[in-house]
C-alpha cells in the first residue's frame, strides 16, 4: 500500500509548474506509471501533482496544414480510436493500440507514456542501481534477457515506450514548459542515452514538464505502423518493436523513418538503414541488406542475443510488407 | 508419490474401508439430470459479485495485518526493532520472533529439521520476520517499513547447478543435495538399449512455476471466547482446521474454518499458511477479529511453485516403434525447505506407455528459495513434456506417425502398481484415435507447407494422471425435509470445479428433487463432515458416490415409510417427481408430503461412505491433446491457432462445467509451453525478478486460442465406483505444452525442449539450427 | 496508540439482501453518506489548496448512481473506497499494482482499474461497479451471459472481467471475436475460462440488442 504523500490539483500549467518547483514533488496525469513506481519504491513521492485540471492539455486536434496537435493528458485510448491518427498516422495508432491493456489504456496519457520510467526488473526491484543513484548495474552482469544490445553503458535498460519511437518515425516535436519558459524540440532529441546521463531517461529539466506533441502532416503516400513483439499478447512491452514511416514513389523509396523499440536506452533510429533503402526498390535482396545494416554494431549481453536475429526478422517482416505503390 | 502424498495429507494415510457397506447400486444408464450441461447452483453469486469470498469477510472492529518478509535470499537476523513501528497510528498489536504464541513449528523435514513461524534463519527472500496489526491496510504497511531489522546477510544459492557443486553455500546442515532413494526400474535398460533398432536421447527443461491464484492467500480469524472462526481462502478446511489446532494447541472442537468461496488453489492452498496461525495469534491478543492476506509479491515469494527440472530422457525403440527401454534422470530443487524438487515427474515415463525395460533417477537439491507446494498435477506436465517430445522424436526417426506410434505401445495394465493391476478402464487409444479423427489430424499433418514465413503445424502428446480415481475418506448427508427438498451436506470444497453444482445434480437424479430445491452446505468445519482438501482430481471420484450413496439412503428409508403405508412391497416402489408410485400399478401411490412416518419424524437423513475401489484395481483418467500453431520464423512467435482435448475421465457429471476446466487446463498449459518462467537473480543477490504479474507471465486472453474442442471419451467404467466418474482437472493440463512442441516441429522442424518456448528460445534455437527454407519437406 | 476516525462505510445498492449479514456491518450508519447523496450538482471544488501528507479531504463520488461524499486520504485507492468504507466488495483484489484486472470498474463508462486509481482522481465522476449493474435482484445482461455461458470458475476474477465486458459493449455493441478478445485482454483468469468468457461476451450483446 502506497506511503502517505500530500495532494494538490493545480488549475493552471502555470501553477502546476511552481508546484512542481518544490522537491519530491511528482506529476499524476493518469497515475499508471506513478502508482508503480510508488508502490515499488523506485522514487519517493512528497507531494503529487494532479494534472486532473488542465483541461488545454487535453485532446487532439489538426492544425489547417494537416499537422496533429496531441495534448499530453490526451490517453492513448483516445489517441489510439481518433479517426485522424488512425486514417493519416497509422504508427502512432497502431503503437497506441498494442500499450499496455484496454483498462491502463482508458487511463494512461501519452506524455506519461513518452516519460514513463524504465521496467527493468532491477530498476524497479530492491536494488540501489546507478540509474537510480548507486553504485552498479545488476543487469550487466545478471539477467539481461530483456536489456538493450545498442546504446548500452553504465545502465543497459530499454525504454518501454511504445508510443515515442511511432512518433519518432512520424517526425513528431515535443513541447515543453519549464521555469525557464517553453520550447519544442524534436521528440528525437527528448530521450537521453546512459552515456550522456545515467539517471535519466529524457532531457526534462528539474520542473520542466511535456505539454504535448506536433506531428506534421503525413506526406501524400506516406504509410505507417509499428509491429511489437512481445512474450505474450497483452501488457507486455516490447521484446523489441518497429515504427516505421514510409513514401513510395514510382515503385521506390521516396522517404523512410524507421524506429526499434525495446532494444536500447532510447527509441533507436535506423538511419544507417534508411540511408541504404531511400532511392531504391524494396525489393528482397535489399531488404534482406537493410536487415542486416539494422542489426550492424548491436552490443547484445550474455542473455540477449536472440534480439540481433528478433531486429534482423523485424525488418525483413516490416519492410517486406510494405506495398510497392 | 507414495499414496498419502496423494492427498496432500500430512497426518495418517486415509482410511481403506469404510464403515457399514450398503449394497453396491446398479450404475447409472440413460440419466435426467447428471451429465447435463446445467448451469451452476451459484452462478447468481458469482456474477453479481454478491458471493462473499474470505477476502471480503469485514467483521466490526476488524484489525488488518500485513507481514514483513526477509528482502535477502539467505540471511539471520540479528535485531528486530518495532519501537518506532508500535507508535505509528492505528497499530495495534506487533508480532516477531519470541512474542507469546509465535513459537510453533514449521516445515519439519528429513534428519530432524524444523523451522519456526519467525525462524531468524531465514532462508529465501520471502521468510515471515514479524506481522503488524492496525486499524486500516495502509497503516499496516506503514509500520512494516517502519521496523527496523538487523540481518546478517549470509552468501546465497538460488540455481540448482551451483547448489550442487562442492563448497556451495549450504541450504542446510547436510548439505543441499539431498540423498536420493532408490532409483525405480524394472527390467534391464542397458539390455534394453542395446536391443534396440533406434536409441535416442533428448536433455529438456522446464520453468519454475508459481500457481499465482487470484484471490490473495489469507485469511480472517476471530474469537469468541475460547472458540475461534478462521474465513480462510483455501482448498482444505479441514486441513486448516487441524494444523492451527495443532499449532495453537486447542481442541478441534473449538475452530471453526469456514472456506466456502475461494478465488482458486491449484495446489497452493491445500495447507494452512503461517498466516493462519498469525492472524488467529493476532486477534487473541487484541481481542478483535484480525484480517490477514499477503500482497501478490508475497504471493509470488512464498506461496509455492512448480519445481523447474531438467529431464534427460534416453528411449530405445523397434523399428516398427515398440517401447524397449526408457531412462530418465530429473533433478529439481523445492526451495529451502521442502525435498520436493522431483516428485512423480517420471509418472508417466513409468507408467504411460508400454515398456518393459525403464529405469528412473531422481535427485532434489536445496536451494535458497521459496517452497515448492504440489501445482496442478505435480511432476506430469514435466514428465509428460520430456516423454511426449521424445515420442515424437522417435517417430520422426523411425518414420511412423506419431498418432500409430503411441497406439503400438498402449498397456491395459499398470506397470508399476504391485501385481500390475489391470486398469478398470483406459481410453488413451480412444482418445488417441477419435481425438485425431475429430481434428484433421491425417489432412493437418500431409498439407504441404506455404512458401512463407509463417509456418503451420500440427502435434500431439497423452497423458494421464496418477490419481483421479478416489477412495475413501468421504462422508456425505444428505437430508430431505418434509417438503420435498433436500440438503447436500459435504466437507469438500469448490475451487473452481463447479463441486456444489455437480453434487446437486447427483441428488436430484436419485431423488428427483428439482435443483432449485437443493441448499448445500460445504466446505466448513463447523457444519460438514471431514474431507481432504480438494486437489489431486480427487474430488469427483471421491465425493461422488458418497452422495450418491446418501442419496439412495435416503429413498430407502422414503420407500420404507412409504410401503408401510401404502402395504406393498418397497422393492415395488419407485420415485416419480414428488410421489412414490407402484411400479406395478400405478394407481397406488403416495405424494412424498403425504407420508405419514415422515410427517412425524421431519427429516430423513441419509448418510453415504465413500467405499474403497476394488481392491487390485487401478483407476486412471487419461487424456490426448493436439495443437496447430503458426510459427513466424522470423521472430520466433508462436501462435496456437486451435486445440482439441480428448479425455478419458469415466462419467463426466457436468458437460458445460468439464469443458471450461478442461479449456482451463489447457490455457494453464500454454502458459506451461510459451510463457511463464519464474527468474531469480542467481548470479547476484538470489532475489525473485518476477515478483509480480507483469513479469511473471501468464496466459491472457489473447494467448488462448478461442478455437478449442472437446472431445469426452467414456469408456463406460462401472468397475471402479458407483458413479464411474474419474478426476480431470490436472489431466487437462499435462500433455497440453508437449502438443505444442511438436507441432512447433512440425511447423518448423524445430526440435524445441526448454520450456517455455518463448520468442527468445525459438530465436536461439534458429540461430542454431537453420529451419528448413521455405517450400522444402518441413520436419517429419 | 493514535486513533483517526474513520469515515463510516455507506450502505451498497443492489443485491444486498442476497449477502451475509455480517457484510453489511456499518451499512446502518447511512448518515453521512446519503446527507451527502443530498447535495445535488455539487462538482469536485476547485482546489488549489494542498491537501497535506495523511489529512483527509471531502470527495463526491457517484457509485452506482448514487452519490457518495467521502472523506479520504489522498493515497487511498479507489478500490479500497469501494471496499472498505463502501463495502462493495463485489470488485476484488488481485495485484494492487494494475496487472490482472481483478478490481476493474468503470469510471464514466470506461472500463478501469481501480486499484490504479486514487480515489481523489475520481472525485466527481461515475463509478460504476458489479452490484451496479443489478436492478434490484435482477442479474444485468452481461451477468445473465456470464452465468449462462459458465463464464466462470473459481468465480474471483469474474466480476472484473463482467465490467470489462461491460465496458467493451458499451463502447463497442456488436463487437467480433477479435475485439472481444482485444477489449478482455486487460483481465487475467487463471483458471483459464477465456474461451467461456468470449462466449458469455457475444451472448450478452445479444441480450443487450434484445433489450433484455
Amino acid at each position: 500500500m502506497l506511503r502517505t504523500f500530500a495532494y494538490v490539483r493545480p488549475g493552471s500549467v502555470s501553477e502546476a509548474l511552481k508546484q512542481l518547483e518544490e522537491r519530491g514533488a511528482r506529476i499524476h496525469a493518469g497515475g499508471t506509471d506513478l502508482l508503480g513506481c510508488l508502490r515499488d519504491g523506485v522514487f519517493d513521492a512528497q507531494k503529487v501533482v494532479s494534472l486532473v485540471k488542465l483541461e488545454e492539455l487535453r485532446g487532439i486536434t489538426t492544425g489547417a496544414d494537416g499537422e496533429l496537435r496531441i495534448g499530453a493528458l490526451t490517453t492513448i485510448a483516445e489517441i489510439a480510436a481518433h479517426p485522424a491518427v488512425v486514417e493519416k498516422f497509422g504508427a502512432l495508432a497502431q503503437a497506441a493500440s498494442v500499450v499496455a491493456s484496454p483498462q491502463l489504456r482508458n487511463q494512461g496519457t501519452l506524455g506519461g507514456n513518452l516519460c514513463q520510467r524504465p521496467r527493468c526488473w532491477y530498476f524497479r526491484g530492491d536494488y540501489a542501481c546507478t540509474r537510480k543513484g548507486g553504485e552498479m548495474c545488476y543487469a550487466v552482469g545478471g539477467e539481461n534477457q530483456y536489456h538493450c544490445i545498442f546504446g548500452g553503458g553504465a545502465c543497459v535498460i530499454v525504454h518501454p515506450s511504445d508510443t515515442a519511437p511511432a512518433l519518432i518515425a512520424l517526425d513528431a516535436k515535443v513541447r515543453l514548459i519549464g521555469p525557464k519558459g517553453a520550447r519544442v524540440i524534436p521528440l528525437e532529441q527528448f530521450y537521453v542515452l546512459p552515456e550522456k546521463d545515467a539517471t535519466r531517461e529524457t532531457v526534462l529539466e528539474p520542473g520542466e514538464m511535456v505539454m504535448g506533441v506536433l506531428v506534421p502532416a503525413s506526406a501524400a503516400g506516406q504509410k505507417s505502423g509499428y509491429r511489437k513483439v512481445r512474450a505474450r499478447g497483452s501488457w507486455d512491452f516490447a521484446t523489441a518493436g518497429l515504427a516505421h514511416a514510409v513514401t513510395m514513389k514510382a515503385g521506390k523509396v521516396a522517404d523512410a523513418r524507421l524506429v526499434l523499440s525495446g532494444v536500447a536506452p532510447a527509441p533507436w533510429r535506423l538511419p544507417a538503414v534508411e540511408k541504404l533503402i531511400i532511392g531504391q526498390k524494396l525489393d528482397a535482396k535489399l531488404i534482406t541488406r537493410a536487415a542486416a545494416a539494422a542489426v550492424a554494431g548491436a552490443k547484445p549481453l550474455e542473455h540477449n542475443a536472440y534480439k540481433v536475429p528478433l531486429v534482423h526478422g523485424l525488418v525483413e517482416e516490416v519492410l517486406g510488407g510494405i506495398p510497392a505503390a | 508419490m507414495k499414496d498419502e502424498e496423494l492427498y496432500f495429507w500430512n497426518g495418517p494415510l486415509p482410511e481403506t474401508q469404510a464403515p457399514a457397506p450398503a449394497p453396491a447400486p446398479e450404475p447409472w444408464g440413460e440419466t435426467k439430470v447428471v451429465g447435463k450441461p446445467v448451469t451452476r447452483i451459484d452462478a447468481y453469486d458469482r456474477v453479481s459479485g454478491s458471493a462473499q469470498y474470505p477476502s471480503d469477510v469485514i467483521l466490526p472492529d476488524m484489525l488488518h495485518a500485513a507481514i514483513l518478509s526477509c528482502p535477502h535470499a539467505h540471511a539471520m537476523v540479528k535485531k528486530v526493532d518495532t519501537s518506532a513501528a508500535e507508535k505509528m497510528p492505528g497499530v495495534r498489536a506487533i508480532l516477531k520472533d519470541g512474542d507469546v504464541g509465535t513459537n510453533v513449528p514449521w516445515f519439519a523435514g528429513r534428519g530432524g529439521f524444523s523451522s519456526r513461524l519467525f525462524d531468524a534463519h531465514c532462508r529465501y527472500e520471502g521468510d515471515e520476520v514479524a506481522v503488524v496489526a492496525a486499524d486500516t491496510i495502509y497503516q499496516a504497511w506503514d509500520a512494516v517499513r517502519a521496523i527496523k531489522v538487523e540481518y546478517e546477510v549470509l552468501p546465497q544459492v538460488t540455481s540448482v547447478e551451483e547448489a550442487m557443486k562442492p563448497g556451495a553455500p549450504a541450504v542446510r546442515d547436510g548439505g543441499n543435495v539431498i540423498p536420493p532413494g532408490q532409483p525405480y526400474t524394472r527390467g534391464d535398460v542397458d539390455a534394453g538399449f542395446k536391443a534396440s533398432d533406434v536409441v535416442l536421447e533428448l536433455t529438456c527443461t522446464t520453468p519454475c512455476e508459481l500457481h499465482n491464484p487470484m484471490e490473495l492467500h489469507g485469511c480472517v480469524a476471530k474469537w469468541d471466547g475460547p472458540r475461534l472462526t478462521i474465513w480462510e481462502s483455501t482448498q482444505g478446511v479441514y486441513a486448516v482446521q487441524t494444523g492451527v489446532a495443532r499449532a495453537l494447541n486447542i481442541p478441534l472442537a473449538n475452530i471453526r474454518v469456514i472456506g466456502h468461496y475461494m478465488g482458486g488453489g491449484f495446489g497452493a492452498k491445500l495447507s494452512p499458511g503461517k498466516y493462519s496461525v498469525l492472524a488467529s495469534v493476532l486477534a487473541r491478543k487484541t481481542g478483535r477479529p484480525v484480517r490477514l492476506f499477503l500482497s501478490r509479491e508475497q504471493v509470488c515469494l512464498s506461496m509455492g511453485n512448480r519445481p523447474a527440472n531438467t529431464i534427460t530422457l534416453k528411449a530405445g525403440a523397434k523399428k516398427d516403434g515398440t517401447l524397449v527401454a526408457l531412462q530418465s534422470k530429473v533433478v529439481g530443487s523445492g526451495g529451502a525447505y521442502s525435498d520436493g524438487g522431483t516428485g512423480s515427474v517420471d509418472y508417466v515415463i513409468r507408467e504411460l506407455y508400454a515398456c518393459p525395460n525403464v529405469r528412473c533417477e531422481n535427485q532434489a537439491i536445496y536451494t535458497h528459495a521459496g517452497p515448492e507446494r504440489p501445482f496442478r498435477a505435480p511432476g506430469h506436465p514435466q514428465g509428460a513434456w520430456a516423454l511426449e517430445i521424445m515420442l515424437d522424436h522417435l517417430a520422426a526417426r523411425l518414420g511412423i506417425d506419431p498418432i500409430a506410434l503411441r497406439l503400438r505401445n498402449i498397456t491395459l495394465v499398470s506397470q508399476t502398481r504391485n501385481g500390475n493391476p489391470k486398469y478398470t478402464s483406459t481410453g488413451f487409444a480412444d482418445c488417441l484415435k477419435k481425438g485425431a479423427d475429430t481434428f484433421g489430424w491425417a489432412e493437418a499433418r500431409g498439407r504441404k507447407p506455404a512458401a512463407s514465413h509463417l509456418r503451420r503445424g500440427v502435434g500431439v502428446a497423452g497423458g494421464m494422471w496418477q490419481g483421479g480415481g478416489g477412495s475413501p475418506p468421504s462422508t456425505a448427508i444428505v437430508k430431505l425435509f418434509a417438503d420435498g427438498s433436500a440438503n447436500l451436506n459435504m466437507g469438500a470444497s469448490d475451487i473452481g470445479c463447479g463441486t456444489k453444482t455437480w453434487g446437486a445434480q447427483i441428488v436430484a437424479e436419485e431423488l428427483g428433487v428439482p435443483l432449485e430445491r437443493i441448499s448445500i452446505e460445504h466446505a466448513d468445519t463447523g457444519t460438514t463432515q471431514f474431507a481432504t482438501p480438494s486437489g489431486g482430481s480427487k474430488t469427483v471420484p471421491t465425493e461422488s458416490p458418497a452422495i450418491r450413496s446418501a442419496a439412495i439412503e435416503v429413498k430407502q428409508q422414503l420407500f420404507a415409510m412409504a410401503a408401510e403405508q401404502l402395504k406393498l412391497p418397497a422393492a415395488d416402489l419407485e420415485l416419480r417427481g414428488a410421489e412414490v408410485v407402484s411400479k406395478t400399478d400405478a394407481t397406488k401411490k403416495v405424494a412424498i408430503g403425504q407420508i405419514q412416518a415422515f410427517g412425524r419424524r421431519g427429516v430423513i437423513v441419509g448418510i453415504g461412505y465413500r467405499l474403497p475401489n476394488p481392491p487390485g484395481s487401478a483407476v486412471n483418467p487419461f487424456g490426448v491433446q493436439f495443437a496447430e500453431v503458426e510459427v513466424n520464423t522470423k521472430t520466433g512467435e508462436i501462435k496456437v491457432l486451435r486445440f482439441l482435448a480428448a479425455h478419458d475421465s469415466g462419467r463426466i457429471l457436468n458437460e458445460k462445467m468439464c469443458r471450461n476446466q478442461v479449456f482451463g487446463g489447457v490455457t494453464m498449459g500454454i502458459g506451461f509451453g510459451l510463457t511463464e518462467d519464474r527468474v531469480m537473480d542467481d548470479k547476484q543477490l538470489g532475489k525473485l525478478l518476477t515478483v509480480n504479474l507483469h513479469d511473471y507471465k501468464m496466459p491472457t486472453a489473447l494467448d488462448a486460442p478461442a478455437d478449442k474442442t472437446m472431445l469426452f471419451v467414456d469408456p463406460q467404467d462401472h468397475g471402479f465406483s458407483n458413479t464411474g466418474a474419474k478426476g480431470i482437472g490436472e489431466p487437462a493440463t499435462i500433455p497440453t505444452a508437449p502438443a505444442i512442441a511438436n507441432a512447433v516441429f512440425h511447423a518448423t522442424g524445430l526440435r524445441l525442449t526448454d520450456a517455455p518456448m518463448s520468442p527468445a528460445r525459438v530465436l536461439r534455437a534458429m540461430a542454431a539450427q537453420k529451419p528448413a527454407p521455405a517450400g522444402q519437406k518441413r520436419g517429419e | 496508540m493514535d486513533h483517526e476516525d474513520k469515515d463510516k462505510p455507506a450502505a451498497a445498492t443492489g443485491g444486498v439482501s442476497r449477502r451475509g449479514f455480517i457484510t453489511s456491518v456499518g451499512s446502518g450508519a447511512i448518515g453521512v453518506a446519503a446527507a451527502g447523496a443530498l447535495v445535488k450538482g455539487a462538482p469536485a471544488e476547485a482546489q488549489t489548496e494542498t491537501v497535506k501528507a495523511g489529512e483527509v479531504s471531502t470527495i463526491t463520488l457517484t457509485v452506482n448512481g448514487r452519490r457518495q461524499k467521502l472523506l479520504v486520504e489522498a493515497r487511498w485507492s479507489l478500490l479500497y473506497v469501494l471496499r472498505d468504507h463502501l463495502g462493495l466488495t463485489g470488485t476484488k483484489v488481485g495485484c494492487e499494482r494494475g496487472e490482472c484486472g481483478a478490481c476493474t470498474v468503470l469510471i464514466d463508462g470506461q472500463a478501469r482499474y481501480a486499484c490504479m486509481t486514487l480515489a481523489v482522481e475520481a472525485d466527481g465522476h461515475e463509478i460504476t461497479t458489479v452490484e451496479g449493474l443489478m436492478t434490484g435482484e435482477e442479474l444485468g445482461p452481461t451477468q445473465k451471459a456470464f452465468a449462462e455461458e459458465d463464464a466462470f470458475q473459481c468465480g474471483y476474477c469474474t466480476p472484473g472481467q463482467v465490467m470489462a465486458a461491460e465496458g467493451l459493449l458499451r463502447a463497442t455493441p456488436s463487437p467480433t471475436l477479435d475485439q472481444i478478445r482485444q477489449g478482455m485482454a486487460g483481465n487475467i483468469c487463471r483458471c483459464g475460462t477465456y474461451a467461456h468468457i468470449f462466449k458469455a461476451v457475444s451472448k450478452a450483446a445479444d441480450l443487450k440488442r434484445q433489450g433484455r
